[in-house]
């Protein structure tokens, strides 16, 4: 029972990360974004890639820093992926989104979304063929913390879940603290009045979606480094950061880190009491229940 | 619409004596078997190709029961609907009593409980495997007039539990993939193991795309199991071993065949993968599989690699030896009847191309019974109309797998019936 908490936690804390980026869209620019999922594979792809050039360029960064898996090499390959994948996210929405939104209605964001996500997925699944690929082929072992219950952690996730926890709240003090922060919450209580008021709202969303994709490319490579990097990751992800963002409340970055928590606890846990081949529902029931009991999610507000 | 048919039935006939210009004797009749097969898709067509092969050799020899065979063939798209309606037109419109088919468990078993059991045909398929026709017959529902020539997945199974109880396994983990074979076999492994006194400490479903699969590993291995068995694929299993292993779980692994993949190898590393041990079925190493791949070689100009060409080949060529031995305007059942005496251990054995007919002919006329040698050996079916297969058991090597262990068909069925 602890274990399987513990591996929620650390489930939990890439879902939190996907679901930030995707909680900020769904909010900012009012439409359920079905292909940031295919951000985290697009983010975890880049990062291989660069880890790949790094490591090239600069051989001594490719040393293991143990007893984690994770190499020099691979550290600067996130914070490139992170740019470029935000990159990307703007790009999509140029060539894509900002047409559409312009023309058309929510729901035509919807299916374009739809659509953009099957794109992203069979590109990356030509270039990288449809098997898996890993950053490292060297299996990281778990460190046994107790024998009796038997719990196991692996270091990376330690890593993983510290990483995360320290975006969240670099991402904190930016929404509370500075002027940026305001104009973005401006933006997504009401876009109209924040011009009005001054509000650049070109630039906001250009600012959203950079640290959406950011934070997305984050997740994607610490899914990358807990499990294995699939051109159909997203297709897989896609469901739990739903949840995630669902049950936390549309709009509300501390509700997506704690939704992300729950799904991934919840997903375990249902183990411990249902059969294996019931686990998939898990999301399902939960943004059920969540919205019967909050229909806006656990921290969201209705809005006109 | 009759003169149409008549025209038909001429311009058939002439094709025939064309054909069978060089043939020992013409015929003047001819036998329709019907064919339901997947051609619709690449690995179906060369299926139903191999047994028209076996149809062509038998008319080269003059046909079966006196009469030319032409073999009907109907796509079945792998839908059980399409199939369903294919093997029905058959049986109604061209009056078939024989029909081959299908390849998917999942076409076969309405084929067989909607259309052939019900009208008295008999029906023979090259490639279903699945366990639920085996309890089907078990219940006395297909009545005789169901036989394969594909092992069920009961012969992976048996020999899973055989790498257990030789390599000294006391307890076993199993994972397997959620869906209708990997259910199927982590039932049989199940039963299997316990028959050979190897508990089962954990039997964890794997879904398909799933995030992670974390939760169902550490069920597993917080069970402590000697070794884990696994009923998965590639894609998933790389996954689950991977998190097996980092949790700290055995190196002492068994494999179903479905990992017999050199991707599953280099994802998960060799070094994790050397006391992995994998089961699967095999071609028999006699030389009537060696004949059947030269004479393969010659008609089709290609190695018979795909999967189901020799079963295809030996379902056509028994049913027709059954209708042979049956005689003339014999019923499904009677060639359903006959079956044992073509596959009779202690019969002649006759050789699987056109000389072998020809002889079994003469066998069969003076009142002998055959013992057919085909492309999968010396086929013999059990009461419920299946057959069993040699084995292999294979390892992870640097150049792909390689064999450690091979099982003959004998030491297989020895080894089957010791569990039961």
């Amino acid at each position: 029972m602890i274990q399987h908490l513990l591996d929620g936690v650390l489930t939990g804390s890439y879902l939190s990360l996907g679901a930030i980026g995707l909680t900020l869209v769904m909010h900012i620019l009012r439409f359920a974004n079905f292909s940031h999922a295919e951000l985290l594979s697009l983010g975890a792809y880049v990062a291989l890639v660069c880890d790949a050039l790094v490591s090239g360029l600069a051989p001594f960064l490719a040393v293991k820093l143990a007893p984690l898996s994770l190499t020099g090499s691979l550290i600067i390959a996130i914070l490139i992926s992170m740019v470029l994948t935000g990159l990307s996210a703007l790009l999509i929405d140029r060539l894509v989104f900002k047409r559409v939104r312009e023309k058309g209605q929510e729901l035509s964001m919807v299916f374009a979304s739809f659509g953009m996500a099957l794109i992203i997925r069979n590109v990356i699944g030509l270039i990288f063929g449809l098997s898996p690929a890993l950053y490292s082929r060297d299996i990281a072992f778990a460190v046994i913390l107790s024998r009796d219950p038997l719990i196991l952690v692996k270091p990376d996730q330690i890593f993983v879940l510290i990483a995360a926890l320290a975006l969240m709240f670099i991402l904190h003090l930016i929404l509370s603290r500075t002027t940026f922060g305001y104009s973005l919450r401006a933006v997504a209580e009401n876009p109209s009045l924040a011009q009005v008021n001054g509000v650049n709202l070109q630039r906001t969303i250009m600012a959203v979606w950079l640290i959406g994709g950011g934070l997305a490319a984050v997740a994607g490579v610490f899914y990358g480094i807990s499990h294995q990097l699939i051109p159909v990751m997203g297709r897989d992800l896609v469901l739990p950061i739903f949840a995630a963002t669902i049950v936390g409340g549309i709009g509300s970055v501390y509700g997506a880190v704690l939704g992300g928590f729950i799904v991934g606890i919840a997903a375990n846990i249902s183990l411990v009491i249902l059969p294996s081949g019931y686990t998939p529902s898990v999301p399902f029931l939960l943004i059920l229940v969540v919205l019967m009991i909050r229909p806006h999610g656990l921290f969201g507000e209705a809005r006109a | 619409m009759s003169i149409v048919k008549t025209m038909g039935a001429t311009a058939a006939l002439a094709f025939g004596m064309s054909v069978l210009a060089g043939a020992a004797q013409a015929q003047d009749c001819t036998t329709k078997i019907g064919a339901v097969l997947p051609t619709s898709v690449d690995w179906g067509r060369p299926i139903a190709e191999t047994a028209q092969f076996a149809v062509d050799q038998v008319n080269a020899a003059g046909g079966a029961a006196g009469c030319e065979i032409e073999m009907v063939l109907r796509d079945t798209q792998v839908d059980p609907k399409v199939g369903v309606d294919a093997a029905k037109a058959l049986v109604d419109l061209e009056g078939v009593n024989v029909l081959l088919g299908a390849v998917s468990s999942g076409v076969s078993m309405p084929i067989l409980t909607s259309v052939t059991v019900p009208s008295g045909v008999l029906q023979m398929s090259c490639c279903s495997s699945s366990t639920a026709f085996t309890g089907l017959a078990t219940e006395g529902k297909t009545g005789g007039l169901w036989y394969r020539t594909f092992a069920t997945t009961g012969v992976q199974s048996a020999v899973g539990a055989k790498v257990a109880a030789d390599q000294g396994y006391k307890s076993v983990a199993v994972l397997y993939k959620n869906d209708d074979w990997g259910q199927d076999m982590a039932r049989l492994i199940a039963a299997d193991f316990a028959a050979v006194g190897v508990e089962v400490t954990a039997s964890v479903a794997i879904n398909d795309g799933q995030p992670s699969y974390r939760a169902e590993v550490t069920e597993a291995v917080t069970s402590q199991p000697d070794a884990i068995y696994l009923a998965l694929y590639p894609a998933e299993g790389t996954a689950a071993v991977r998190e097996w292993l980092s949790l700290g779980g055995t190196q002492n692994m068994i494999l179903a065949n479905s990992l017999k993949s050199d991707e599953f190898r280099d994802n998960v590393g060799l070094q994790y993968l050397g006391s992995a041990l994998g089961t699967d079925t095999a071609s028999p190493r006699s030389e009537s599989a060696d004949a059947f791949r030269a004479a393969y070689q010659e008609r089709f100009a290609s190695e018979p690699n795909g999967p189901g060409l020799a079963n295809s080949y030996d379902a056509a060529m028994i049913v027709l030896l059954a209708m042979e031995a049956a005689g003339k305007d014999a019923s499904g059942a009677d060639v359903a009847a006959a079956i044992a005496r073509v596959t009779d251990p202690d019969g002649t054995p006759v050789s699987a191309d056109t000389a072998g007919f020809t002889a079994a002919k003469e066998v069969l006329a003076s009142g002998g019974n055959v013992m057919f040698q085909g492309a999968t050996g010396n086929v013999r079916f059990d009461a419920n109309g299946d057959v069993s297969a040699p084995a292999v058991i294979w390892s992870f090597s640097d150049a792909g797998t390689e064999e450690v262990e091979f099982m003959s068909l004998n030491d297989v069925d020895a080894f089957m019936a010791s569990l039961k």
